[in-house]
């Protein structure tokens, strides 16, 4: 059976209405929601919007069980200037890990591979963030054998379908895919960007204050705007598309976007939990959402294109399917 | 238009002094977005967010004066405070377009814990 990650922005008012909606409509895919922890212990690889204590992660916890639903506890900082590795770092990583356990967490999602190794410690589970960046079999089994509990597979070969077939083969724990994520394709600032973030959204900060505030950013929609290619190429999931996974053994699926509104998140767990949705891709993409006031992309339009990525080599320059596509499925709005 | 947005600033900042004290404003816009809405926002320092609360009532009567003198309908207040801490850094008030009228502000919850519901038009 299909499982769906939920991100929750946080506050509990958010949680209750996700959670009703994925009742009322029965919505049963849905077993897990993911949040950010608090950036006084780690920053994330997204800006964190709200800073849980422990007492509310314990409430929101015991809520999300009365409901059948798991929580996540996301810690996916690349960076904390190896706070980590120190003494202190250790005491502090292994309070907070012992305080999330008691308030019963069931999995925490961590980047660095030495927290992967302190999460053997507890019960809950060690979840391998995609920005971790296992795109091969090799780095899967490195993770699967310090003792994942699931490995959340690097966005850049969501449509690499041999690598993920190997991947799922070579390991022992469960995979997992984001599946909304608009990133640049095999983005050159994805590195860069997610230790700026990792930095902004803990108390790690930048000792002067930003010149350039986001450079990454606003370069990466300058880029797709002069070349809107770059849009189709990215490497999300079609809701339609899941069965595709399913079928090569990957069945966990997570939608990012847990610094979004509440009414978007809802939306986009009816699309993915429905596997069925009629509008503009960029709707439902975390990343860039500004854009879909600008462009259209034709999800229906898009209908069959698996098929050729599943098989696709990537040398864009020699095959040129993906700027052909953008031409029949994408419009510019007025 | 501009004297007016001016003499809001001016007003806003002034009222929120005697409300809770030493409050800055400085900068206040009106703003047309990509989506359709249209708004009033102020940036403010030295606000809070129990400030926000105890004087709702009157910060949500001000905020509407001000927004309709500058033509912005203002059917969604809101302050927005800095994640993970108590300062109020923008006072805003919207007129929504169609999209954000369900997807921003059509949740019971606040659609994002950052931001503080204020006044939502039903």
């Amino acid at each position: 059976m299909v499982s769906l990650k939920i991100p929750h922005p946080g506050h509990f008012a958010a949680l209750q209405e996700i959670i009703a909606v994925k009742e009322a409509e029965g919505l049963d895919a849905v077993d897990e929601v993911f949040m950010g922890g608090s950036p006084d212990v780690m920053g994330s690889g997204r800006g964190v919007l709200h800073a849980p204590l422990l007492d509310e992660i314990r409430e929101q916890t015991e809520y999300a069980h009365e409901h059948g639903i798991k929580m996540n506890l996301t810690m996916n900082a690349t960076c904390t200037g190896g706070h980590h590795l120190s003494f202190e770092g250790f005491k502090m990583f292994s309070w907070y890990f012992k305080e999330l356990n008691k308030a019963g967490v069931d999995a925490v999602t961590v980047a660095d591979p030495y927290l992967v190794d302190m999460l053997r410690d507890y019960p809950m589970q060690a979840v391998v963030s995609c920005l971790a960046y296992v795109e091969s079999p090799q780095r899967a089994r490195f993770f699967d054998e310090l003792g994942a509990d699931m490995i959340t597979v690097d966005t850049n070969i969501n449509r690499h379908f041999d690598l993920l077939e190997g991947i799922v083969n070579a390991v022992n724990c469960r995979v997992r895919l984001i599946v909304n994520e608009g990133c640049l394709y095999r983005c050159p600032f994805r590195y860069s960007h997610y230790n700026l973030a990792s930095h902004l959204s803990s108390l790690n900060q930048p000792r002067a204050p930003l010149w350039a505030p986001d450079y990454y950013f606003d370069k990466c929609i300058s880029l797709r705007l002069r070349d809107p290619v770059q849009i189709v190429k990215s490497a999300w999931i079609r809701p339609e598309d899941l069965a595709e996974y399913e079928a090569i053994g990957i069945t966990d699926f997570k939608l990012s976007g847990r610094t979004k509104t509440v009414n978007w998140i809802i939306d986009c767990m009816r699309y993915y939990a429905h596997r069925a949705f009629d509008g503009n891709v960029l709707d439902i993409l975390d990343c860039p959402q500004m854009l879909r006031y600008l462009l259209y992309l034709d999800n229906k339009k898009l209908s069959g294109s698996i098929s050729h990525w599943k098989s696709c080599k990537k040398i864009c320059n020699e095959c040129g399917y993906c700027e052909r596509l953008t031409k029949e499925a994408l419009t510019i709005l007025k | 238009m501009t004297e007016t947005i001016t003499e809001g600033r001016t007003k806003l900042e002034s009222e929120l002094r005697n409300m809770v004290g030493n409050v800055f404003v400085p900068e206040a816009k009106v703003f047309g977005m990509a989506c359709g809405c249209t708004g009033f926002a102020a940036d403010l320092r030295g606000l809070q967010v129990d400030a926000v609360e105890v004087f709702r009532e009157k910060i949500t009567t001000l905020l509407e004066e001000i927004s309709a003198s500058v033509e912005v309908k203002p059917e969604f207040i809101y302050a927005r405070k800095l994640p993970g801490s108590e300062e109020v850094v923008i006072l805003t008030t919207r007129q929504l377009c169609e999209r954000c009228r369900r997807e921003f502000a059509g949740s019971k919850a606040p659609p994002r814990p950052d931001i503080i519901v204020l006044k939502k038009k039903r």
